[in-house]
């Protein structure tokens, strides 16, 4: 599983965007590192902090890879340097810089690494992190990241579709299409929604922000469309959250 | 010409230089990055290069390569903004470019292991070798900080007095000649800045508001090729 490192100015502002990501990847098999603040209080970046963390973040990946989301100035320079100081070129290589907000990118790049998927993905869903937010603030529609707006596959044959309504006062929001996300990526199959009450989406299913610019709304109706080979227990999984209302779900309690 | 070699206690004598004019200049350096800043340049470069000093002291570095690893790793940990990188970059660098250009048989990379290379036990650098790896260091440091001159930045300060040292010698001046040569072309760059707008690190948030403010680490840069001249060029 990817692993992902805070680099932070701040050890306090660190470990609250750990604790704000884990309640949406609570997974104890995935690592989310910290490498912040010259001590408990002092602000500062530790280039040489970075690169013992760097390491101790790909040994728990175990090769898959990770990803590093850093705040202001310094930190990126020191993450940097870290990667400078590392004497592994292959470390180095399974290392990658995301540029994305700190916050939304590391909720994104948790969320996304929990559920299995590869580090490029992780990456795009972290740099895709800001679309929630943007989507809901101008009411337009995000730009989805590239590879989320997969076009339904030309062969129909095995395609499932349902349609559910959302149940829970505040809709799909980011906890509950978290564990959404989560809980699909055990499946061998390509889930695509729409909200039919918006004309909102496609989106993909497995996509923090591909939910996120479905804007769905207690009350809204979802299409699903389905296809691969798991893709009835998929559906059916998908559908069982919804009954729950996803939002009533104690975190953890369905995740995978 | 003269080519009288700098050797290991030199070098090491130019960080402690630094070490006690950046403390005497604490003050000005934080309030002018007080000014475009966040106002912590002073305190956090005094609080590193205090560190320095006494790793200095703790480990005795046998060499010029070594001594300036430790500055640079020791700068990376305890500076804490951005100047911690950058400067360490810059000494790591010096380092490097010591130990590889260093005596045969002794040379190794020191920068990025656990191995401290060596010049040779305070095998003497000679002014060539100075200039060329100061001139890798603040090539490092630019590219670090993806600045350019002319960024309000160290670069505009350091550039210069590169420059200025490579001409000397070239010249045939002697070496102090040519570091009192480098830091009068630093001071100069560091006057320079204030006219300029940053286009680098926090100050280029400001916009047009950071013209007029001198960059404060343009004036630690000054400090740093001033110290150099006296602690190597003088002593």
């Amino acid at each position: 599983m990817v692993a992902v490192l805070v680099v932070s100015h701040s050890r306090a502002l660190a470990r609250a965007a750990v604790a704000l990501a884990r309640e949406m990847a609570p997974d104890p098999a995935l690592h989310l590192g910290i490498a912040a603040g010259l001590d408990e209080d002092t602000l500062g970046t530790d280039a040489a902090a970075v690169a013992e963390a760097l390491t101790a973040a790909d040994a728990a990946a175990a090769g898959a890879g990770v990803v590093v989301l850093m705040d202001l100035g310094s930190a990126v320079l020191a993450a940097e340097l870290a990667l400078d100081l590392l004497d592994d070129d292959g470390l180095r290589a399974r290392v990658e810089l995301c540029p994305a907000p700190l916050v939304e990118g590391l909720v994104a790049a948790a969320v996304t690494a929990s559920a299995g998927a590869p580090r490029a993905r992780v990456v795009a869903e972290a740099l895709a992190g800001l679309g929630g937010k943007q989507a809901h603030l101008t009411q337009a529609p995000a730009a989805p990241p590239a590879d989320a707006a997969r076009p339904a596959p030309p062969d129909a044959a095995g395609e499932v579709r349902a349609e559910f309504t959302v149940r829970g006062e505040h809709g799909l929001h980011a906890r509950p299409a978290a564990l959404l996300v989560r809980r699909l990526h055990g499946f061998d199959a390509t889930l695509e929604l729409r909200n039919l009450t918006t004309g909102a989406g496609p989106a993909a299913a497995d996509s923090l922000l591909g939910v996120a610019t479905l804007a769905a709304s207690a009350g809204h109706r979802i299409a699903v469309s389905a296809s691969g080979p798991q893709a009835r227990p998929a559906v059916d999984a998908l559908l069982a959250l919804a009954e729950q209302g996803f939002d009533d779900v104690a975190p953890g309690a369905v995740s995978g | 010409m003269t080519d009288v070699p700098t050797d290991s206690a030199g070098l090491q004598e130019w960080v402690r230089e630094f070490a006690r004019r950046v403390a005497v200049q604490r003050d000005l350096l934080t309030d002018l990055d007080a000014a475009i800043g966040d106002a912590d340049h002073g305190t956090n470069l005094d609080r590193g290069l205090t560190a320095v000093v006494a790793a200095l002291d703790a480990t005795l570095p046998a060499g010029a390569a070594p001594a300036l690893k430790t500055t640079g790793m020791t700068l990376v940990s305890t500076v804490g903004g951005a100047s911690g990188p950058l400067y360490g970059t810059l000494f790591l660098r010096m380092a490097a470019a010591l130990a590889a250009d260093g005596d045969p048989g002794t040379g190794g990379d020191p920068g990025t292991d656990g191995d401290p290379g060596t010049d040779g036990d305070g095998t003497p650098v000679e002014p060539g070798r100075l200039a060329a790896a100061l001139r890798a260091g603040v090539d490092g440091l630019a590219a670090r900080g993806r600045a350019a001159p002319g960024d309000k930045t160290m670069i505009d300060a350091l550039v210069p007095a590169c420059d200025a040292l490579e001409a000397a010698l070239a010249d045939g001046e002697p070496l102090p000649a040519a570091l009192a040569a480098a830091s009068r072309a630093a001071d100069a760059g560091r006057d320079a800045t204030t006219p300029l707008q940053a286009r680098k690190g926090r100050a280029s948030y400001l916009g047009e508001r950071s013209i007029g403010h001198q960059d404060p680490g343009a004036t630690s840069a000054a400090l740093l090729v001033g110290a150099l001249a006296v602690a190597v060029g003088e002593g």
